[in-house]
């Protein structure tokens, strides 16, 4: 099957005055159509850089020193900025770890993804309302009329999380990035996250990269698993063969991990 | 939000009573009683005068009746009479206040005006060619005295150049402008009082705003912005600015006890007739209730100022607006 | 710029230029009678208004009277004021933050409401309101600037000791049986010392401005002894005709207040 996206060779580092220090030190990633392809590792290990890296939207310290991003064929990394503002939202996006943070609190849900919706598509403000609406009822809000005038703070997390996935999916993006979105969330409504993500991937028909230090999550829902350790990729493999014979020692230790709760 | 509101107002009264209990303390600071004082300095004040002070004060009953009589006055806005000319206090008050009101909220838009895009271009590119220049020129402006600035500027554009007029508040001949060159008169007037008024709380506003943009851009909902595909200029000024102004609406109320001290020289330094300028006047001729009452009314004036800041704070942050 | 600093191993190039600055001003001060190549008060009704020259190098007054000379004193005089100023102010501020900070409870309460309602009075209002019933002098301007400047200090000792308050060190004090006044005085205000430094330094200069700014109202120093603020006074009267006596006295209430404002930068890195 042909990749979506192919990562070869990257390689980040962090510039802080004078000192220079390795994020992502030579990463080789596939992934293809309809995929759901796990990126695991502890906090640190350059997982989040990694993603980031993708459409290039670093923090100011952050440089690639290296590398290429194909996605469908065409180098992410050698556009300018520009040029990815039409990947950004539209063919990639994005969902982050603590939803109601990277939510702007000063703007109601339904003002950020009318905002998304109207920045890609030629939509008027009242169509994007209604399609609006109807994403909010895609990611099984209640009440998605109400929502849509309440600001970040008045949600739960998990409402929160489902909005901002409406506001990601809004574009019908091919790639979906979620980095650690259901980490901060209880464990109840994790499991309501997880469903839905793996529903909606069904339904609209998107590949997921789905960042997380819990190999747990890797089990339920992936393909296939990347294990990254200090910046490097240091295993990768279905998801069977991650579990039944993990090679590298981290990975053992991530599962060991985890096995210690009972969540495997 | 009602609730903010009503816990605000309510937090006023005790505020107002420090300030009265101030004021009276202060007024009555004086060694001598302030009758004494005044004839002393002013020996046409007549016998009748003295008594109907006398009464006013009712200096014959001890210390906290006569306060507590002051304060029945006070809430009445019953300032008593100017020593010099006699008139309602009340009365003199109120017709020098829409100027000194004129000049401080202009002054105070234009520090708004002038600190925010000075604040963001800095924070956009902190350290950069702007941001350092900025900073000098804001470390000198936190070092001049704006009252000498004010001399300099009248010199230069006022009699070197003679671009701006540097006294009063309209021109010899206003009653034969139309209305049109009225209010051009008028503002040309008020052109060098409101920019040098407005200065000092520029540089520390500007300050403020750097910072709180600077903070604003390292938000989390900044990377959702942009991994969204918004511009740059859409993601620092829809979403950043949006957060980074909010609490520069209160500090602005901090300002305002700034603006008023201020208003005490540059009134007298440009000639206007505002209270700024009645009150040293007042203070020249020891002229008591006048003194008084300008001292309440600043202190007021302050705290009505930071009232307003603090409920238009609550009204434009969605977090204490809409509480859960 | 400043390079040859790193080379004497000078890092903190803030601190050096405030230092340099207020020393220089300082020794002019302390040395007025020394330096002052006439005396302040000299009338000379033949050299009315004459600009900067030669004999007089910043100019005279309409008085005759030669500038530099009424500068030099105008210096200690500022710089008397704002340092004793300030010295109130904190003293105060260190008393009252204090207790507020140490205590906690009704006695903070107080305190901090007390604060509240000092901060509503435009300080130029009560500063002018106090002068208007005790007469401006000297010692009556330092005194009244000092009390209505000791509200930051005392919010600034205050937030110091909140936080320091439950530190080991002061826990372990305490188990000795060390008094409270013990606590507060040597231990508390010692290490809290930081920013409230860094705040009189910069209340110097606060203090300077306002006590120019009520000079130059006539209501601060009195002539003829000599203020930078009541030099300008003549400045409204010459104004288009004498820049010296504008330019001049301003010039140095800036830099004086630079140096401060370099010296609370430079006191700020090493105190944190």
């Amino acid at each position: 099957m042909e990749n979506l996206l192919e990562i070869r060779n990257l390689k980040v580092i962090f510039v802080q005055g004078n000192s220079v220090i390795s994020a992502v030190d030579g990463v080789d990633l596939d992934i293809s159509k309809d995929e759901v392809v796990v990126l695991a590792g502890e906090s640190g290990s350059g997982k989040t850089i990694t993603a980031l890296s993708i459409t290039k939207v670093l923090p100011k310290s952050a440089k690639i020193v290296s590398g290429s991003a194909n996605f469908n064929g065409m180098d992410l990394l050698q556009l300018g900025e520009e040029s990815l503002l039409n990947f950004r939202g539209k063919e990639i996006a994005y969902i982050f770890q603590e939803p109601t943070s990277f939510l702007n609190p000063v703007y109601s849900i339904g003002n950020q993804i009318i905002e998304a919706i109207m920045l890609h598509q030629n939509k008027s403000k009242k169509q994007a309302r209604e399609e609006a609406l109807d994403l909010l009822n895609l990611v099984k809000i209640q009440e998605p009329q109400r929502v849509l005038l309440d600001y970040p703070h008045q949600l739960s997390g998990g409402m929160n999380q489902r909005a901002f996935m409406a506001m990601a999916l809004a574009c019908k993006p091919r790639l979906l990035i979620a980095d650690e979105p259901t980490t901060s969330l209880d464990v109840t409504i994790e499991a309501e996250i997880l469903k839905l993500l793996t529903d909606l991937k069904r339904k609209l028909g998107f590949s997921l990269l789905f960042i997380t230090h819990n190999l747990s999550i890797a089990k339920r829902i992936a393909d296939r698993v990347y294990v990254m350790y200090k910046g490097k990729i240091v295993e990768e493999a279905g998801r069977e063969q991650i579990f039944n014979s993990p090679q590298h020692f981290h990975t053992k230790e991530l599962i060991s991990a985890y096995e210690k709760i009972g969540r495997i | 939000m009602i609730n903010y509101i009503i816990r605000r107002l309510l937090g006023i009264i005790p505020l107002l009573l420090g300030i009265t209990i101030i004021s009276f303390a202060i007024i009555h600071l004086a060694p001598g009683k302030p009758v004494t004082l005044q004839q002393s300095l002013n020996p046409k004040v007549s016998l009748e005068v003295r008594a109907r002070l006398e009464r006013l004060y009712g200096l014959d009953k001890p210390l906290h009746l006569q306060y507590i009589n002051w304060l029945k006055r006070l809430v009445r806005l019953d300032f008593g009479r100017s020593f010099s000319d006699d008139r309602l206090v009340l009365d003199k008050i109120l017709e020098r206040l829409p100027v000194t009101l004129i000049i401080n909220i202009s002054a105070l838009i234009f520090i708004f005006i002038v600190a925010i895009p000075i604040g963001v271009k800095s924070a956009v590119n902190p350290d950069g060619l702007f941001d350092k220049v900025m900073t000098i020129v804001v470390f000198i402006g936190f070092a001049l005295p704006t009252f000498w600035l004010a001399l300099l500027l009248m010199n230069l554009l006022g009699i070197k150049l003679g671009w701006l007029p540097i006294s009063g508040i309209k021109s010899l001949d206003f009653e034969y402008f139309s209305l049109g060159q009225k209010i051009l008169d008028l503002a040309r007037h008020l052109v060098l009082p409101v920019f040098v008024s407005g200065l000092g709380g520029l540089a520390g506003i500007s300050r403020y705003m750097r910072s709180s943009m600077i903070e604003a851009l390292n938000q989390p909902y900044i990377s959702t912005a942009r991994a969204k595909g918004l511009p740059k200029r859409q993601v620092v000024y829809k979403h950043a600015l949006r957060n980074a102004i909010l609490p520069i609406v209160t500090i602005m109320g901090l300002s305002i006890p700034g603006l008023l001290g201020g208003s005490v020289i540059f009134e007298s330094i440009f000639a206007l007739p505002g209270i700024g300028r009645l009150f040293y006047e007042a203070v020249m001729m020891r002229d008591y209730p006048l003194i008084m009452a300008e001292v309440v009314l600043g202190a007021v004036l302050v705290m009505l100022g930071n009232l307003i800041a603090d409920i238009s704070y609550a009204y434009v942050d969605p977090r204490i607006r809409y509480k859960k | 710029m400043l390079m040859w600093t790193r080379g004497l191993g000078i890092k903190n190039k803030s601190l050096l230029i405030g230092i340099l600055i207020i020393a220089v001003f300082s020794l002019i001060a302390i040395f007025a009678q020394a330096i002052s190549p006439y005396d302040p008060s000299q009338i000379d009704a033949s050299k009315l208004l004459m600009p900067p020259s030669k004999g007089h190098l910043l100019g005279t007054d309409s008085l005759g009277r030669d500038l530099l000379s009424r500068m030099i004193y105008g210096a200690r005089i500022s710089l008397s004021i704002g340092l004793i100023a300030v010295g109130i102010a904190t003293i105060i501020g260190l008393i009252l933050g204090s207790l507020s900070g140490f205590y906690g409870g009704f006695i903070d309460t107080l305190i901090m409401r007390f604060v509240d309602i000092m901060l509503c009075f435009p300080t130029f209002f009560l500063i002018l309101a106090v002068v208007a019933i005790l007469e401006p002098s000297i010692f009556n301007i330092m005194i009244i600037i000092g009390l209505t400047s000791w509200m930051g200090p005392a919010r600034l000792i205050r937030s110091e000791i909140l936080s320091l308050k439950e530190r080991e060190f002061i826990q372990a004090e305490r188990a000795i049986g060390a008094s409270n006044f013990r606590i507060i005085s040597f231990h508390l205000i010692p290490n809290a010392i930081g920013p409230v430094l860094v705040n009189a330094t910069l209340g110097i200069a606060g203090a300077i401005l306002l006590e120019s700014g009520l000079s130059f109202l006539g209501l601060g120093v009195q002539p003829p002894t000599p203020s930078w603020g009541n030099i300008l006074i003549e400045s409204k009267s010459t104004l288009g005709v004498a820049w010296w006596i504008t330019l001049f006295p301003g010039l140095a209430i800036l830099v004086t207040i630079l140096g401060f404002n370099f010296m609370s930068e430079g006191l700020k890195k090493i105190l944190g």
